[in-house]
């Protein structure tokens, strides 16, 4: 088992999780503010049909409006042999890849396998597309896409180099809604958002509550431990789904407000906090009622729970689909690679099934969307014990009704993020 | 107290007086100030003497002591400071960090001491002024703006280690400044003109004649320097560029958001220790160096003088 | 004997050093500011010329910083943090710079010791030495339940304004200690005789000649803590981590995480720096009177 003192860099860069931005504005791709001397708002411009689009006029994707990306360069032809010797660089969250793994695919193809980190998938967007790092392939979120498609950062793929897409990962994400027809990314790992909490100090029976997102409006007597994702995304989302308003990806100013009034009444109920440390605070102790992703708990059972502390203690709930955020992050090619035929055959070496597997288990705690791993052959290795068994997430929770939080138009990220400080200021006059 | 004359009989005071002439003697020591004074020196150290001696605790317990051990030292196998890659890793980076400014801002930070107090042309205000601005500024602004510049203006320099040493180096140099100007408004021109009526040339009278006596003033820059570098937080966060640039207050916050442990409190005693004995040496260095000043009676606290602006 | 331009030469290094490193950068920080977002990849776009800056930005921080804005509340609370702290970390540290500036006799320097002390202990390792005494079952809550002041533990790190503000004044109270007892041991002692000689009590002596006289080392150390303190949002998230008790430097830190807004992140900071600046101003001003009255007198 790998050094768990390595996790905490993987779910730092949950912190930076992109739902939130990075995606861009709804600007056509010539327009340009510069005339508008006091203009803050972008144009807002609507594609063909007059559904709104993101960067570069791409329509927006959702999971029931699948969209195919365009290729702005062919693919490369099939049948090339890998490049070798030099180096190869992956660039992606700190610590979000087992680096054991890496060694081994650079000794097959005799290459050195460097790593670079970014502090989260917006700034390292930015440091690619400023030329600071020359990155051979890169990991991607499926609301990032468009702009990194729009500013030409990633390459299509040609499938033929691989098969490991068809033959290994769930059909729902083989040809995404996001990206149909896989050209430009392929899947990495898989979550969802819930609720964590201790069993032991919380005495409500959370996952049989008519509405258990309640729980936190409910949790006076919990006051000073309890805590919500320090993600402007997750919060807000949290709040309209309580209501029942399922689109997660709304840009309905009053729909938002109304969320982030909701979210303000918690100052006063429960003294809220906000945080992106559940994996921890939960198993420590610390804190009592957490929002948090489906691998926290996975997460807080392999590595964080304390000695005397049993696994029992650890609770997890997560709605049934189409009531619950999923997501999944990617890798992609970069534009600026070197190195192409390799880049695809590491996209095939990291949905191998052992290797994904032991990435998985060994190191990153988050689950790989792979039909061989599943949760009852999780359940009977003993990687997660049976009342956790709903942080484990099956093909069956993507699909065109599932909830997926993705790029929105400019004005909506700036509607989310101006609600997310809204909340976070702490209210007062 | 009462004042007593030989040979008279005592009178004796009312007690309120008694007490009241106790506690504002003004050539005594009043008492309600020593208590004070006592009271804020043990509440400002002894919270970090506890920190201290917890990351000596045997068991994962930052609250409840349960015996010595030196496993979040060298001892536990996954999480000590010497076998966990993140805490080391943090360390050097650390290490490098502080090493690199020294290096770099001490002899800026000297040049600019030096030219600042002698130069007495127009720019020399406004240089002055704007070498007292870092120490003034916070650091959140200068985290910001060095994030932007490294990312807008300079993005050769993207954020990382350079930017990391670069930002370092800005807010270092005026501490330098400061402590060496005021060595050298002690020292005065004296002793370069006494070498030169002997006839030393100006170079030499620098060299042979200032740099020594500076060297005091140099080496307790330079420890200045290197202590407020290992302690920085913001600026090193603001431009770290993720995991391999974390240095070790990134660290200590990082954990203490969510739940430290003793190893945690390990790695800050051991900066606590280095920062300290970086300091000693300089102290004993500029004891040296000085000895023959003391001889002559220089005030000790007339260095202090640094702290007005 | 020296060449005219050898002091401004030796000065250069240092002062191009600032000038690309610091003032550069707040240019930088304004242009953003004062400048647009790019549609694509939503990084700033700085304007660089003064002629075409955007104010667009800065005019809606100053929206949200008025009165029923969404920073009102943040602001506020933020100089409230900033005031209390201050008069406490004044009400502890002047009669602690006063008795060793005055009166401390053979303990002085084993005092200074232990004042200098915390310059070099790290900020946040005296937060965390924080962290786990104030933690639920850390020796705070022991004592106060063993002598019985507390009936049952405290939650300190529930998100308290009262342990931001503690926090706040144990990170920040040395660095107001140090100068005002270096201004506190310039002070002659013969003014203090003189009047007591004229018949002041200790009290009336102590407000009519040392408390003026210490008013610059006052209001440098003042200074020293008060500007920093603006921008702090580490200290509350260290121990509370909750949004009732976040300072306006959380908000500056939310917006430069890879937002869609990076302007408003730097039109705060903006904003933060032109009032700091007022508060410089002020101080500057205050030094300059009280200099030219020293020199009067």
């Amino acid at each position: 088992m790998a050094h768990p003192k390595e996790r905490p860099g993987a779910l730092t860069r949950r912190t930076f999780l992109l739902r939130t931005a990075g995606a861009a504005s709804a600007l056509s791709a010539g327009g340009f503010l510069a005339s508008c001397s006091s203009s803050t708002t972008p144009e807002e411009t609507t594609g063909a049909k007059g559904e709104p689009v993101g960067p570069g006029g791409l329509p927006l994707a959702r999971p029931d409006r699948r969209v195919t990306l365009p290729l702005w360069e062919d693919p490369i032809e099939s049948g090339l042999e890998p490049e070798t010797g030099g180096t190869f660089t992956v660039f992606n969250y700190p610590a979000y890849f087992y680096k054991k793994l890496l060694k081994d695919f650079g000794k097959k193809y005799d290459v050195e396998v460097q790593y670079t980190g970014f502090d989260n998938i917006a700034s390292g967007i930015q440091r690619l597309a400023s030329g600071g790092v020359k990155p051979d392939v890169m990991e991607m979120t499926p609301d990032n896409l468009d702009l990194a498609v729009a500013g030409k950062l990633i390459k299509p793929i040609n499938l033929d180099y691989v098969p490991n897409l068809k033959k290994n990962v769930w059909p729902e994400l083989v040809s995404p809604f996001y990206d149909v027809g896989s050209h430009y990314t392929v899947p990495y790992t898989c979550y969802a958002t819930g609720i964590a909490w201790r069993n032991d100090k919380v005495t409500e029976d959370i996952a049989g509550m008519p509405q258990p997102w309640d729980i936190f409006w409910e949790s006076s007597a919990y006051r000073g431990k309890v805590a919500l994702l320090s993600e402007q995304r997750e919060t807000i989302a949290m709040a309209l789904l309580r209501k029942g308003q399922l689109d997660v990806n709304t840009e309905d100013p009053k729909l938002i407000d109304r969320a982030v009034a909701d979210l303000k009444e918690l100052y006063d109920v429960c003294n809220i906090k906000v945080d992106d440390v559940q994996y921890q605070s939960i198993p420590e102790g610390t804190s009592w009622l957490h929002q948090a992703w489906s691998g926290d708990m996975i997460a807080a059972y392999i590595y964080y729970l304390p000695k005397g502390t049993p696994a029992s203690v650890l609770s997890y709930w997560k709605a049934e689909k189409g009531k619950v955020p999923v997501q999944n992050d990617c890798f992609s090619i970069c534009s600026t690679t070197k190195k192409p035929v390799l880049a695809h055959l590491f996209l095939n070496f990291l949905l191998d099934n052992g290797v994904a597997y032991s990435n998985f288990v060994d190191f990153n705690g988050y689950q790989p969307p792979l039909d061989e791993i599943d949760p009852s052959e999780l359940l009977s290795k003993g990687i997660v014990p049976r009342h956790l068994q709903n942080s484990v997430l099956t093909n069956d929770d993507f699909g065109p009704d599932s909830l997926q939080e993705m790029t929105l138009t400019a004005r909506g990220q700036r509607l989310w993020e101006d609600g997310y400080s809204d909340f976070v200021a702490g209210g007062g006059s | 107290m009462s004042i007593v004359a030989e040979g008279q009989p005592k009178e004796r005071l009312p007690a309120w007086s008694r007490f009241r002439g106790w506690t504002t003697n003004p050539w005594g020591r009043p008492r309600f100030l020593v208590v004070v004074t006592w009271a804020y020196v043990l509440w400002s150290i002894v919270p970090v003497l506890i920190a201290i001696q917890f990351s000596f605790n045997a068991t994962r317990s930052r609250t409840a002591w349960q015996g010595f051990s030196t496993r979040w030292y060298w001892g536990d196998p996954v999480d000590s400071v010497w076998h966990d890659p993140t805490l080391r890793h943090a360390l050097v980076q650390s290490l490098k960090l502080a090493s690199a400014d020294v290096l770099i801002a001490t002899p800026i930070g000297v040049l600019l001491a030096i030219g600042l107090a002698r130069w007495q042309g127009r720019g020399s205000r406004a240089s002055n002024f704007l070498m007292l601005f870092p120490l003034v500024t916070p650091e959140i602004v200068m985290g910001v703006s060095l994030l932007l510049v490294f990312t807008q203006v300079f993005t050769f320099v993207h954020t990382g280690t350079v930017a990391q040493i670069l930002g370092h180096v800005t807010f270092s140099i005026s501490y330098v400044v400061v402590i060496v100007r005021g060595r050298l408004f002690s020292i005065g021109k004296q002793y370069e003109e006494a070498a030169a009526d002997l006839g030393a040339s100006p170079s030499a009278a620098l060299v042979r004649v200032l740099f020594p006596l500076l060297m005091p003033a140099i080496v307790a820059g330079a420890a200045v320097v290197f202590a407020v570098s290992i302690d920085d937080f913001v600026i090193s966060q603001w431009l770290s560029s993720g995991g391999g640039t974390d240095t070790v207050p990134i660290q200590i916050y990082s954990a203490t958001r969510a739940a430290p442990l003793p190893s945690t409190n390990a790695i800050a005693s051991v900066m606590l220790v280095v920062t300290l004995g970086a300091i000693a040496l300089a102290f004993f260095v500029w004891r040296a160096f000085t000895r023959g000043e003391r001889r002559t009676g220089a005030k000790p606290t007339e260095s202090l003088g640094v702290f007005e602006i | 004997m020296y060449r005219r331009w050898l002091w401004p030469g030796f000065a250069f290094p240092g002062v191009l050093w600032l000038v690309v490193l610091f003032v550069v950068p707040f240019y930088a920080v304004l242009a953003v500011a004062l400048g647009t977002v790019d549609p694509i990849l939503s990084r700033p776009v700085p304007i660089w010329n003064p002629l075409e800056w955007n104010v667009g930005w800065v005019v809606e921080v100053l929206h949200r910083l008025a009165p029923g804005g969404t920073f009102s509340g943040v602001a506020v609370r933020t100089v409230e943090y900033v005031a209390i702290s201050l008069a406490l970390c004044l009400l502890v540290g002047y009669p602690v710079a006063y008795y060793i500036a005055r009166h401390a006799g053979r303990t002085r320097n084993a005092l200074l010791i232990l004042l200098i002390l915390p310059f070099w202990i790290s900020y946040l390792m005296r937060m965390l030495a924080w962290v786990n005494l104030l933690s639920p079952d850390g020796y705070v809550n022991r004592f106060l339940v063993f002598t019985h002041a507390l009936g049952q533990p405290r939650d300190w790190l529930g998100g308290h304004p009262s342990t931001v503000i503690l926090a706040l004044v144990y990170g920040y109270i040395p660095y107001l200690i140090l100068p005002l007892y270096a201004a506190l041991d310039r002070i002659d002692r013969s003014h203090l005789e003189a009047a007591r000689d004229l018949g002041a009590s200790p009290f009336s002596a102590f407000v009519h000649v040392t408390l003026p006289l210490s008013k610059v080392g006052i209001l440098g150390g003042a200074v020293l803590i008060t500007l920093p303190m603006f921008g702090d949002y580490y200290t509350p998230n260290m121990v509370s981590s909750a949004p009732q008790t976040s300072m306006i430097g959380n908000q500056i830190d939310l917006y430069f995480h890879g937002g869609p807004q990076p302007t408003i992140g730097a039109a705060i900071t903006v904003l933060l720096a032109a009032f700091l600046t007022v508060l410089m101003a002020y101080y500057m001003w205050t030094i300059h009177r009280a200099s030219r009255e020293l020199q009067a007198a």
